[in-house]
């Protein structure tokens, strides 16, 4: 081969490598810098920062707003965590349907729509999640931007060789430096999520919250699925929501499982044993995390439904069933807000003195029939000073 | 659903086949298959998913790259002349010894960069050399140097099969130390025995005449201290995490060859070994990239989703008799792809079944570098011939030498898998 052939064949190798890295440069840039419009419910007295809490956050990826809906009246305080992994989208759907619509009428409610931050403005490499996903409102198509489970290597990089958990010690995937719910209770001089973390339990402390829940989904390979896991200080309440919860109102039963005392860095078991807060931590089914899962799309994202899945289902190979209707994304925002709801009122009768009553949100059966995007608003409708930008 | 993905896994096998009777590279061959799959799915020629997918391993490759940086400053300083010097002017009357210390000194580059072909690259003819001074046939030597090589990559710490598949199946890269170590090291001295212990004495003259000479001042210290280096920052981040700063893998093997570089006894050209470096890994780096890209647009149209379900479909009996066969082929024909590919579903069926994943993904990392003899890559056996100027025939003479020993480790490979419920123990 010539010199000339060869030089020609690199310039124009370098041309189209140039070209491709400005064309998925742009595409990277508009799913970071992506600002999704909430609207803020009349029952929302208050949008704080999670650097209020933690000034060192200030400024970075992770500074999440909070958003605190204050009764006025005496009562207990729950906090509702969306957005720790941004690939399960159920979970910052079901917090943002609470920032949009709930309404306290004791009590206090702190609701986080997107916790690790940094994590929702990276796609997953290999793994071909699409960037945005869609939602069908009444007044339009509302946009969604999805993450991954790990933070953004631009905002938290390098790794450790192997992630050592403060102050367990107990080893973890290098990676998991950057897993909101393997790094609790935090580290004030840590990595950026272990400083993240570490804010929240001052978060946590400083408004005296009394429950905790983290919310999640997961794939039907993996055993902790479709269930409360609970602290030892919040196995009462998670038993009694699990039973009311299967008996009355959903159409597959949810579980209840205690949080594994030697397994650290989980949000059940370092918010139970680092604050005063009782805490949960809820899973629902996305069978678009299984790896056996078939086409990577918006479609198998929002409907759940997977024929290979089903398949591995067949062969007694999941730990939640599937079938032709998959899992809409409507039943499982549905499944944690009558979950988190479920919670509330238990919690609320077992501690008379710390009474936390919601109003306006949508149970279960009501999600699936009005469909998840009924209960998001028009930002361009809603006035300006009750619209915040995430 | 079923018949879209097994189309687009038609299309992909055909474009790889085709791009490869056509002499493209193994990389560009992946490539092209990587592009036809997506444009017979549907999605274009998908941009922002072949460069999401290029950075799939981009850690592992820093990983690579500054490993074998550091590997290839420590052999320009005379650090592995010198060690191997030493080994045969000590132990040239002990056979024995001579060859365990010799499958010690092979383990080493492979352990710490995660490749084979780095060991070849780096120690293969030196020790070659020696091994044909001990007696040892041509033919005998490759599949010698092939072996100790594929049981170095697989050798802990880094063992890139284990960690692509650990990662994909969210499964932390801990408490693998053990069980690599003992499968990897008698691996290699099983290959190493076997094949090697029939010979003559070693002509220490003929030897040392041959053998290149390391610098006058080189000694035991300046070699070990580097490493010492590694190690100290890998054991402080784990002794002291909290105080430690974070410094990564890449940069602990930068400061490491930094220590080289100031402790050589000749003055070390930087910028040359480390265009040499890249130069020797292109191919190896290239390879993990496509491979990425490959994955993305598998995982994008469903055909790896049926990869993935027909092989956690199989009766477990049936993968047990089949493992040794499929997993050295799959490494062979997609390289490390092979890893997030079968090893990922694989490790989640047998976590369901009750077997130890890391035990048996351990076990399964051994036997993936097994393959790298085999077509259509064969990365690492060809680099073995070729570092080596082996004359013979590749399949009639070499792949048939390295077969009994291969078969063995396959098969203890295989008893790890059955029985790592058994063997949880070994999990640090």
């Amino acid at each position: 081969m010539s010199e000339k052939y060869i030089k020609t064949v690199k310039i124009i190798s370098f041309c189209i490598a140039l070209i491709l890295m400005i064309m998925a440069g742009r595409a990277f840039y508009e799913h970071r810098y992506f600002k999704g419009a909430i609207v803020l419910s009349p029952g929302v007295t208050e949008v704080k920062k999670l650097s209020d809490y933690f000034s060192p956050l200030e400024g970075t990826a992770n500074d999440c707003n909070i958003y605190i809906l204050d009764s006025g009246n005496p009562g207990g305080t729950v906090m509702v965590l969306g957005g720790t992994h941004p690939e399960e989208p159920g979970a910052n759907l079901a917090a943002q349907v609470l920032v949009e619509n709930a309404q306290l009428e004791k009590g206090r409610l702190i609701v986080v729509i997107w916790a690790n931050r940094s994590a929702s403005t990276v796609s997953r490499p290999g793994d071909a999640y699409p960037q945005f996903y869609h939602i069908s409102t009444d007044w339009g198509v509302k946009k969604f931007r999805m993450g991954d489970r790990w933070a953004n290597p631009l905002d938290s990089w390098p790794d450790p060789e192997v992630y050592v958990n403060y102050p367990s010690r107990q080893l973890l995937a290098y990676m998991d430096i950057r897993n909101l719910n393997r790094t609790w209770p935090g580290k004030a001089d840590g990595a950026l999520v272990e400083r993240t973390c570490y804010a929240f339990i001052e978060l946590i402390k400083e408004e005296k919250v009394g429950l905790f829940i983290d919310l999640h989904e997961a794939e039907l390979e993996y055993p902790v699925i479709s269930t409360i896991v609970a602290n030892q200080n919040a196995q009462e309440i998670a038993a009694m929501v699990s039973m009311i919860l299967t008996a009355f109102e959903f159409k597959r039963p949810i579980g209840m499982e205690f949080s594994p005392p030697s397994l650290h860095g989980l949000s059940h078991r370092e918010v139970g044993d680092y604050s005063d807060a009782l805490s949960l931590l809820f899973e629902a089914p996305e069978p678009f995390l299984d790896r056996v899962r078939g086409i990577t799309d918006e479609h198998l994202l929002l409907t759940g439904k997977d024929p290979f899945v089903m398949k591995a289902g067949e062969y007694g190979l999941l730990y939640e069933k599937i079938d032709e209707e998959g899992w809409p994304i409507d039943v499982r925002v549905g499944r944690h807000c009558s979950t988190i709801l479920q919670s509330v009122q238990t919690y609320s009768e077992m501690y008379p003195d710390k009474v936390v009553a919601i109003s306006k949100v949508p149970r279960y059966a009501e999600v699936i029939e009005n469909g998840v995007g009924h209960y998001f608003y028009d930002p361009d409708e809603a006035p300006t000073d009750r619209v915040v930008y995430e | 659903m079923f018949i879209h993905a097994g189309m687009i896994l038609v299309v992909m096998a055909v474009t790889f086949a085709v791009a490869k009777l056509l002499k493209l590279t193994i990389e560009l061959s992946m490539f092209v298959a990587a592009i036809a799959g997506a444009l017979a799915h549907g999605a274009g020629i998908p941009v922002r998913h072949i460069v999401d997918g290029a950075f799939t391993y981009y850690d592992v490759c820093l990983i690579f790259i500054t490993a074998t940086f550091f590997m290839n400053l420590l052999k320009e300083a005379g650090g592995v002349t010198y060690i191997i010097r030493g080994i045969i002017t000590t132990f040239h009357r002990q056979r024995f010894v001579c060859l365990l210390l010799l499958t010690l000194v092979l383990l080493i580059p492979g352990a710490l960069t995660g490749s084979g072909a780095v060991t070849v690259l780096i120690m293969g003819t030196m020790v070659g050399n020696v091994l044909t001074y001990m007696g040892i046939s041509e033919t005998r030597t490759a599949a010698i140097i092939f072996l100790c090589a594929a049981m170095s990559a697989a050798a802990p710490p880094i063992n890139l099969w284990a960690m692509m598949a650990a990662a994909g199946s969210n499964m932390p890269y801990v408490g693998f130390m053990q069980p690599l170590l003992i499968i990897t090291v008698s691996g290699a001295l099983l290959s190493m025995f076997i094949l090697g212990w029939k010979g003559k004495a070693v002509d220490l003259e003929k030897a040392l005449k041959e053998l290149p000479t390391p610098p006058e001042k080189m000694n035991f210290l300046r070699v070990i201290i580097p490493f010492l280096v590694f190690f100290a920052l890998v054991l402080a981040g784990r002794i002291w995490p909290f105080q430690m700063p974070i410094l990564g893998l890449p940069l602990m093997f930068l400061i490491s060859a930094f220590a080289v570089f100031l402790i050589s006894p000749k003055k070390l050209p930087l910028l040359e070994i480390a265009s040499t470096t890249i130069r020797q890994l292109i191919p190896l780096v290239g390879i993990m990239i496509v491979v990425g890209v490959l994955i993305q647009i598998m995982a994008l149209s469903g055909a790896r989703g049926l990869i993935s379900l027909g092989v956690v479909t199989l009766p477990l009996t049936v993968l047990f008799a089949a493992l040794w066969l499929i997993l050295p082929w799959s490494e062979g024909l997609v390289q490390y792809a092979a890893a997030p590919l079968l090893g990922v579903p694989l490790i989640l069926l047998f976590n369901m079944k009750g077997l130890n994943p890391v035990i048996a993904l351990s076990a399964m990392a051994v036997m993936w570098p097994l393959g790298d003899c085999l077509p259509p890559t064969a990365v690492v056996g060809r680099a073995t011939v070729i570092e080596l100027k082996y004359k013979g025939s590749y399949y009639g003479e070499f792949v048939k030498t390295c077969l009994i020993p291969m078969l063995i480790i396959l098969f203890v490979c295989t008893l790890f898998i059955i029985f790592s419920k058994q063997l949880s123990f070994l999990v640090g």
